[in-house]
């Protein structure tokens, strides 16, 4: 059952991340490619975390990767902002 | 060290779906609202996470922890599938 919704949420995310793939092509802005990028990385560790789930080898190290994910999308959205707010305090 | 991680994770995604839902606040896009509210429910997940791995490592919360995953998933394809660009 677990592998089941693993695989769910695998699929959700890289459905999410073809959309946002698709955003970036047609407007060319690259806080959708960000955002590509953070789900395509976070179906690729749901399918790892379920092929390779151990008890033993269940380290925290592994969520390093869900780290990067979030990373990606915290750039993008403070690279969209920040140019923003330079451009009012001028 | 795992305490660490899982705190990152959970602060993290909380700062991405504050951002995110300030950002729907400002400009009205309903895109960032479905994004935003996809990453408040990845936090309940890195919290359900935390108490999982570090709180309560007795107790089985992996359902708990997909299911909330899976929730923040659908929230986001559902705001894709019937939101305009």
């Amino acid at each position: 059952m677990s592998d089941l919704i693993a695989g769910a949420i695998a699929m959700a995310s890289f459905v999410i991340a073809l959309f946002f793939l698709r955003f970036w092509r047609s407007s060319r802005d690259r806080f959708f490619l960000y955002f590509a990028l953070s789900f395509g990385i976070e179906g690729v560790h749901r399918i790892v975390s379920a092929l390779t789930f151990d008890e033993s080898e269940d380290t925290p190290l592994h969520y390093l990767v869900r780290l990067l994910a979030y990373g990606l999308i915290l750039w993008a959205i403070l690279e969209k902002n920040l140019p923003a707010r330079r451009s009012r305090s001028k | 060290m795992a305490i660490t991680i899982y705190s990152l994770c959970t602060l993290t995604s909380l700062a991405c779906a504050w951002l995110l839902l300030g950002s729907y606040r400002r400009t009205g896009h309903r895109l960032l609202f479905w994004s935003g509210a996809s990453f408040v429910a990845l936090t309940v997940n890195n919290v359900f996470l935390m108490l999982d791995k570090v709180v309560f490592p007795d107790y089985y919360l992996l359902p708990v922890r997909q299911v909330s995953a899976l929730v923040a998933m659908l929230l986001l394809l559902y705001g894709l599938i019937y939101e305009k660009e």
